[in-house]
């Protein structure tokens, strides 16, 4: 210790600490005043008082003060362990754990900050620091009981699965054989299921089960006892055991789908590819007829059998299912059905079935061979359904009938108009799509579900204000759409960040990437109080399992978007910066003196202006911060709430390499990944990390049309390198020359005629047909007439029928809308480009990109139909006055004022 | 002392939203320990053997044959800066691989 304290301030010193325990920071704050009045410049209290005060927000000041005091007793271990514990609040986490190697160096048997580091060693995943560390305070503390289970979780995490198993028995050794007491009877419990799967995971599975079985009566949770129990028969051999076991899990829960894969197990009868063979079948559906009488409520033991039976039997079963569905009206049935869709055959089983069904209601009123009759709403059903079937095989102008047949029927029932939409976005009319989900919104103000379907669907169709308009009716009063963000909202984020991107404002797009990014930093953070509250509560396995689960958070689908999306903002911003200051003023200086003096006037003012706005929006900010307690909430003000700022950024690829690392690592198995990192590379000038970009899009599928795009780009532009003149250029070109023998794309081939292989292979598909066009132009840009005829004689052929899921005909509109961009743009044919659009326009008709005949770009659209119908019922609204915007948020409930049931 | 990330108890307006900020403080509460009885502690502690002596000695045998490895130290720099690694990183991996940069890079770019 430093200056030490006499009685009374000591004791004073203790409260501080205390209070800071105990989260009564006032009271800390009082106590540590008192004691700087007499001594102002004592190291200790400086530190907690700066630690006190970082707990109630005020951090700059804190670290002016724990600064201080520690400057003051460079020799107390407390004001390093109050430094560390400062940054540890702002996740500066290897600074908090210098700072507390350096207060363990000055009292290396503090138990307090030994804890303190244990936990950022969990966080960090510094395992083998961490069983170091825990392994200290367990030979400090042994009479602690977390000491123990923090060793052994720490061994189990450093992979010594079976160490830990050793020290959770020598832990029970410690224990009263009554053990537990009533009030510790569900942590003992968890302890017994953790350890017992610490020995499966060892392989010494007969031991596990022994253990399980004699500790039955110490572990509460009955139904993880039965789990792990047949898990570890299943993993024995015992099958009969387990058949018996899942059983009676069966009985506990029939719709638990992982029961009846374990059970099928258990009698031979379950592959995990589904490749059943016919006697297989037999015996599976003899299975599921037994079991159907056994669990009558049960969905998904009927629901099961339609994914392995075939042809007929399929049929009659699929049959079976499906009519008590049409009659109770359930809207799922189509997603229940829609993995059926990617099994060959199946599709067009449903397709007959399905309409052979609504052929008999439409005439009797009955189901095909059936004597009662259906109430009217199954004919609404069985077009609902169809519908979707339409949507799902790429029919949108079937489909479309059917769901507006079905309108007309019954026009209150909201998920018609959801379905609708859905069409319409299929089928490439996004304006259309957001105007039906706005009816569908409109009939259910109080349901957020439709609310946010409706937003997702304005922000694909680009309408960021109406959207955030429509979302803000459901987010907390004052806060507008900032609470979206608050809560975590990452769908509304990446859906108008990339609703931004598309309409060229790369500021707002990268500010919600980021913000999603942010996101999935906080999750990582979120993890942190849990290392000591897991070990308390002793609920290890699942406080294992979310460390798992954390290890693998950034391989999140979303986190992928937004940091794929963010990586293509950057790279956008790189080949198009914003005209800088400079550029601007040398504009300026071209001007005639008058006219300069106009543009500084105008500038002046706009900036006011700018500056105006910003003022408000603080006030606005801060009133809404007052709360009805009358103490002041004040929330930080956004300082860059456009993304401005981000767009002057001085190194967009280096931005964008921090998330391409995140998506390597979390992400390898993603084409996306290595395109972005074979264009980021490619940019920054790094060969041979291009080259790894390469070599992993051919890992992954050498076929793609973008790996071959990738792979001939590289070694065309490799190339045409000039010859190695540094010992950098030298190695870089020895690596080449060791790689290249082991593409097998380019053995004994020129790139002309590695091009023109893929294209031998691949010669009746479109995508690959546009690659091999693209890297034709690329390689000979002479030849870009050549290129461009061979896309433009490309065929759309009509797919055979009793394949698995497939449009009627090949080509899909997501595929011409890549290739007339790519005419547009890498090969510069406007002309042709505008051919292929008129094209276009007769394969997908309710396309706004290609304008089709039936799209909101064209008066005969479904969008148009509904604007009119809207001005047929108000004729006091102008004709003009009619467009998207003037939806209101509280609905066209008037169109349905004169409807009678 | 155990940290808290928690400020001030923060102004909520809702009954729901008071609990869950209750609920969430409660995590980074002051506990004590549990004690355990400390005659039969001193009995398991004897039973945890150190095993740890014998993987120290493999892995310092292990170092011992990198450090003797030699390398060209523009290799190293060259490696960090293309595949824009640590140069930790880079000159392990070149250390592994006996010095041979082409061979290094190689196994970079797996």
């Amino acid at each position: 210790m430093g200056a030490s304290l006499p009685s009374k301030e000591a004791n004073l010193f203790k409260l501080i600490v205390k209070s800071y325990e105990t989260k009564q920071y006032k009271k800390g704050l009082k106590a540590a005043d008192a004691i700087l009045k007499k001594f102002p410049d004592h190291g200790e209290t400086l530190s907690m008082k700066g630690l006190t005060l970082n707990c109630m927000d005020r951090k700059s000041e804190a670290y002016e003060l724990v600064r201080q005091g520690l400057k003051n007793d460079l020799k107390s271990h407390v004001c390093w362990h109050v430094y560390g514990l400062l940054y540890r609040s702002d996740r500066e986490y290897r600074e908090a754990i210098k700072c507390y190697r350096n207060a363990l160096r000055i009292d290396p048997d503090n138990i307090e900050i030994l804890r303190d580091l244990s936990l950022l060693q969990a966080q960090m995943r510094d395992l083998s620091g961490f069983v170091e560390t825990r392994q200290q305070l367990l030979t400090l503390k042994p009479n602690h009981r977390m000491n123990w289970i923090g060793f052994s979780v720490a061994h189990h995490l450093n992979s010594n699965a079976s160490k830990a198993v050793e020290i959770l028995e020598a832990y029970e050794g410690t224990l009263e054989e009554d053990h537990p007491p009533e009030n510790e009877r569900c942590e003992h419990g968890e302890m017994l299921l953790y350890k017992i799967s610490l020995l499966e995971e060892c392989g010494f599975l007969e031991r596990a089960l022994e253990e399980l079985h004699k500790k039955e009566s110490k572990i509460v949770d009955k139904l993880v006892y039965k789990e792990q129990e047949v898990s570890l028969l299943v993993k024995l051999g015992h099958l009969e055991e387990g058949e018996a076991l899942y059983q009676a899990l069966l009985s506990m829960n029939p719709d638990n789908y992982r029961y009846y894969e374990g059970l099928q197990k258990c009698v031979g009868l379950y592959l995990e590819d589904g490749q059943y063979s016919p006697d297989q079948i037999d015996r599976l559906d003899s299975l599921y007829k037994t079991l159907v009488q056994q669990y009558k409520w049960s969905s998904a033991v009927k629901r099961i059998p339609l994914d392995f039976l075939q042809g007929d039997k399929f049929r009659e079963a699929a049959d079976n299912y499906i009519r008590p569905l049409l009659t109770k009206g359930v809207p799922s049935l189509f997603s229940d059905l829609s993995s059926l869709y990617n099994h060959p055959g199946k599709a067009d089983i449903l397709e007959q079935l399905i309409l052979e069904l609504e052929r008999s209601i439409r005439m009797s009123g009955q189901y095909p061979g059936r004597m009662d009759k259906e109430p009217p709403s199954t004919l609404m059903w069985t077009l609902f359904l169809l519908a979707q079937h339409y949507d799902r095989r790429g029919q949108y102008e079937v489909a479309l009938s059917k769901i507006d047949e079905a309108i007309e029927h019954t026009p209150t029932v909201i998920d018609l108009y959801s379905v609708k939409s859905r069409i319409l976005k299929h089928a490439g009319d996004l304006v259309a799509a957001a105007a039906f989900a706005d009816e569908a919104r409109c009939m259910d103000l109080a349901d957020r579900y439709v609310n946010s379907e409706c937003v997702k669907r304005m922000l694909q169709a680009d309408q960021v204000a109406l959207a955030e308009k429509t979302a803000v009716l459901f987010t907390k009063d004052g806060d507008q759409h900032n609470n979206l963000h608050d809560m975590q909202c990452m769908w509304y984020e990446l859906a108008s960040g990339e609703s931004y991107f598309r309409q060229g404002d790369l500021g707002r797009a990268l500010k919600k990437f980021l913000a999603v990014e942010k996101h999935y930093a906080d999750i990582t953070e979120d993890q942190f109080d849990f290392h000591s509250y897991c070990l308390r509560k002793m609920t290890l396995c699942t406080y294992v399992e979310m460390l798992k689960f954390q290890d693998q958070l950034h391989s999140h689908a979303y986190f992928h978007k937004a940091a794929a999306g963010a990586i293509r903002g950057y790279i956008k911003l790189h080949d198009s910066p914003p005209k800088s200051t400079a550029e601007e003023d040398d504009n300026m200086s071209k001007l005639l003196p008058s006219q300069k003096k106009k543009m500084r006037q105008k500038q002046r003012k706009a900036e006011a202006r700018a500056k105006k706005e910003a003022e408000e929006k603080n006030e606005e900010s801060s009133a809404s911060g007052v709360s009805k307690s009358g103490k002041r909430h004040i929330k930080p003000v956004d300082p860059d709430p456009n993304g401005e700022k981000l767009l002057q950024v001085e190194d967009p690829l280096s931005e964008a390499t921090k998330y391409l690392k995140l998506l390597q690592k979390n992400s390898p198995d993603s084409l996306e990944t290595h395109l972005l990192s074979f264009e980021l590379y490619t940019r920054k000038q790094k060969i041979l990390l291009a080259l790894q970009a390469v070599k992993q899009l051919l890992r992954l599928d050498a076929e793609h049309p973008d790996s071959h795009r990738c792979l001939i780009k590289f070694f065309h532009k490799v190339g045409s390198m000039n010859a190695s003149v540094t010992d950098s250029e030298k190695l870089i070109w020895s690596v080449l020359e060791a790689e290249r023998p082991t593409i097998s794309q380019l053995h004994e081939k020129s790139l002309f005629e590695a091009n023109n292989s893929f294209l031998e292979k691949h010669k009746d598909s479109l995508m690959h047909r546009a690659a091999f066009a693209e890297i034709l132009h690329i390689l000979d840009s002479n030849r870009k007439s050549e290129a461009v005829k061979f896309i433009e004689e490309s065929t759309n052929n009509i797919v055979p029928r009793n394949g698995a899921l497939g449009p009627i005909r090949e080509w899909n509109l997501k595929d011409c809308i890549a290739v007339h961009k790519l005419l547009g743009t890498v090969l510069a044919d406007q002309d042709a480009a505008l051919r292929w659009k008129v094209r276009c326009a007769e394969y997908f008709p309710y396309s706004t990109y290609f304008e089709g005949c039936h799209s909101s770009a064209s008066p005969n659209s479904a969008f148009n139909q509904l604007r009119k119908n809207s001005e047929n019922e108000s004729p006091n609204h102008s004709v003009g006055g009619q467009n998207v915007g003037s939806i209101t948020s509280n609905g066209k409930l008037e169109a349905f004022k004169d409807l009678t049931i | 002392m155990e940290g808290s990330d928690e400020g001030v108890e923060r102004v909520v307006d809702s009954k729901d939203l008071q609990q869950q900020s209750k609920a969430f403080d409660k995590l980074t509460d002051r506990v004590e320990d549990r004690q355990l009885d400390s005659s039969r502690v001193q009995e398991a502690m004897a039973s945890i053997a150190a095993s740890s002596e014998a993987d120290w000695q493999a892995m310092r045998k292990r170092e011992k044959e990198l450090a003797a490895v030699k390398i060209n130290a523009a290799d190293v720099d060259i490696i960090a800066n293309e595949l824009e690694l640590d140069k930790k990183v880079a000159e392990r991996t070149l250390r592994e691989h006996k010095g041979d940069a082409v061979a290094a890079i190689r196994h970079l770019l797996r």
